[in-house]
């Protein structure tokens, strides 16, 4: 993503990290760098324990870097500081409500403290949602808990939303719900979306600009039709003894007997060639779907860390 | 700091703790009543009363708007929203301490007014005493609640408490000044009930820096 939008200099950025770490235990978040332009949905996608919530909640100012710099709406985020969060909407998955009290009267605590709130538009998205104000949180389904946290953040118009695996555990109805509603946002383009998730088809439906990340690392960033242009599996045959080109890019992800079977991060025209005089014979060359090329991603960052 | 949002964390968390901040004051108020009753065994147990409407209300208190925080992960709500860590940590303290301060202050107010109307004007001077006690106790457990954020360390501060509340009532009651003081019809302030009271206001207010402190000072909010 940072490689793409630093291109374009005459682009807003909504929010921007950079350098940014963060140690625990048992995890690191190392060095991430990442824009994100004003006016666009922009994927986050990683397995479990990535590094995606660490990575929001510090852009959120929950967290705290040990190093690095975070802004967003062009004011410096940190855990001290308020004013930031007033544009800006966070969910996430983790997040639960008060069991005990009803989804009106989370409503009227949040609004208390968002002079943007939009009553009109609460009113559409409690309807939308199937939800009902005076119903207790405690009583609600995963769906509807979903739903009305994310009634609380959108009935304040935020500039900049970040939603941190939103349809995880979703039923496909619900989930069709929500992407609608946040499909709905997209339109207006002076809002911004960072969406997470270890679904690549949900990221994929509404997504730009996507960023994968692994252990703590982001392993790749780009446009999400530059992705599928740009990787393709090639399926060839290869003589006895062959071995892979030294190639960017090129990675063997299986073979059986003389049929292999390649990714490649970066297809251009002369691909094709510069691989027959190698001595193969191309089968097919391919298209990857989002998923094949996030999980080729993964599987090369892991290879390069160990070697 | 921001005052607006510091006064609608406040009377969510009042809202939030309604129930048992009226259970407490209810039973503080009916344990009170007891012990004002002209008769030994039923003063004595309300007495008893009285100090585990104290502990009971103060680890219940903490349970309900501090820890359940972190265990029902709310915390993740509501610093969310725009809120610092400064307006958070002054809001939930100052409810704390105020929800708690509620049925203490009935108890020990009601306590107070019907020993002396009661004509035992000797006896009201353990009372501050034995409040601040139960008072310190319900500091450290909610200064250990902040920097512990567990359920298990709290509640070992409040057992300690308890045990100690126990020892502290014993060397009270034998000390020969106080038993003097408590047989008398005049109500004066012995020296050492004066010092214990010292001691215990300084020990809630280091207790309430301590937690104020470490609260203020975490870098990461969830």
């Amino acid at each position: 993503m940072k490689k793409e939008l630093d291109s374009s200099t005459a682009t807003e950025l909504a929010a921007s990290m950079e350098g940014v770490s963060k140690s625990y235990k048992h995890f690191k978040l190392r060095s991430i760098d990442f824009s994100l332009e004003k006016g666009t949905v922009a994927g986050l996608i990683g397995p479990n324990g990535a590094g995606k919530s660490t990575t929001m909640r510090i852009l959120m100012g929950l967290v705290q870097p040990d190093e690095g710099t975070v802004s967003a709406l062009g004011k410096s985020i940190s855990s001290s500081e308020a004013s930031s969060k007033q544009d800006i909407g966070y969910f996430s998955d983790d997040m639960r409500l008060y069991k005990p009290e009803s989804i009106g009267w989370h409503m009227q605590f949040v609004r208390s403290l968002y002079p943007s709130w939009d009553d009109g538009y609460a009113a559409q998205l409690l309807d939308r949602f199937g939800l009902i104000a005076h119903q207790i949180v405690k009583g609600l389904s995963h769906g509807q808990r979903v739903k009305a946290m994310l009634l609380l953040i959108l009935a304040r118009r935020p500039k900049l939303l970040i939603l941190d695996e939103p349809t995880n555990g979703l039923d496909p109805v619900a989930k069709h719900e929500i992407l609608t509603e946040l499909m709905r946002i997209v339109e207006d383009d002076s809002r911004t979306i960072l969406y997470s998730s270890h679904n690549t088809q949900d990221v994929e439906q509404i997504s730009d600009s996507i960023t994968f990340i692994d252990r703590g690392r982001v392993i790749a960033s780009s446009n999400r039709d530059e992705f599928v242009e740009r990787w393709k599996r090639i399926r060839i045959h290869a003589p006895d003894g062959w071995k892979t080109p030294s190639m960017e890019g090129l990675r063997l992800e299986s073979s059986h007997r003389n049929l292999h079977v390649l990714s490649l991060s970066n297809f251009h025209e002369q691909v094709p060639n510069q691989l027959q005089q190698s001595g193969i014979v191309i089968e097919a060359v391919e298209s990857m779907t989002l998923e094949e090329i996030f999980v080729s991603s993964v599987m090369r960052g892991r290879e390069e860390i160990q070697s | 700091m921001n005052l607006q949002a510091i006064r609608i964390l406040f009377l969510k968390d009042l809202f939030l703790s309604r129930r048992p901040l009226f259970a407490y004051f209810v039973a503080g108020m009916a344990a009170s009543a007891l012990v004002c009753v002209p008769n030994t065994t039923l003063t004595f147990i309300g007495f008893i009363l009285v100090v585990t409407v104290a502990i009971a209300a103060g680890i219940h208190l903490i349970g309900t708007l501090m820890l359940s925080e972190f265990t029902d992960q709310t915390r993740l709500f509501v610093m969310s929203l725009p809120i610092s860590l400064l307006d958070y940590s002054i809001g939930k303290i100052s409810v704390v301490l105020t929800t708690y301060l509620i049925p203490w202050t009935s108890m020990f107010a009601c306590l107070v007014i019907a020993t002396y109307v009661l004509g035992k004007p000797g006896n009201v001077v353990v009372l501050p005493a034995i409040f601040l006690f139960l008072l310190c106790g319900f500091m450290l457990q909610l200064m250990t609640a902040v920097i512990s954020e567990s359920v298990g360390w709290t509640i070992c501060v409040m057992v300690a408490g308890n045990v100690g509340l126990n020892v502290f009532m014993m060397k009270l009651f034998a000390n020969a000044e106080v038993a003097a003081t408590i047989k008398s019809d005049v109500l004066s302030w012995p020296l050492v009930i004066l010092q214990i009271i010292s001691v215990e206001l300084l020990i809630i207010a280091l207790a309430l820096v301590a937690a104020f402190l470490f609260q203020t000072r975490q870098r990461d909010l969830v």
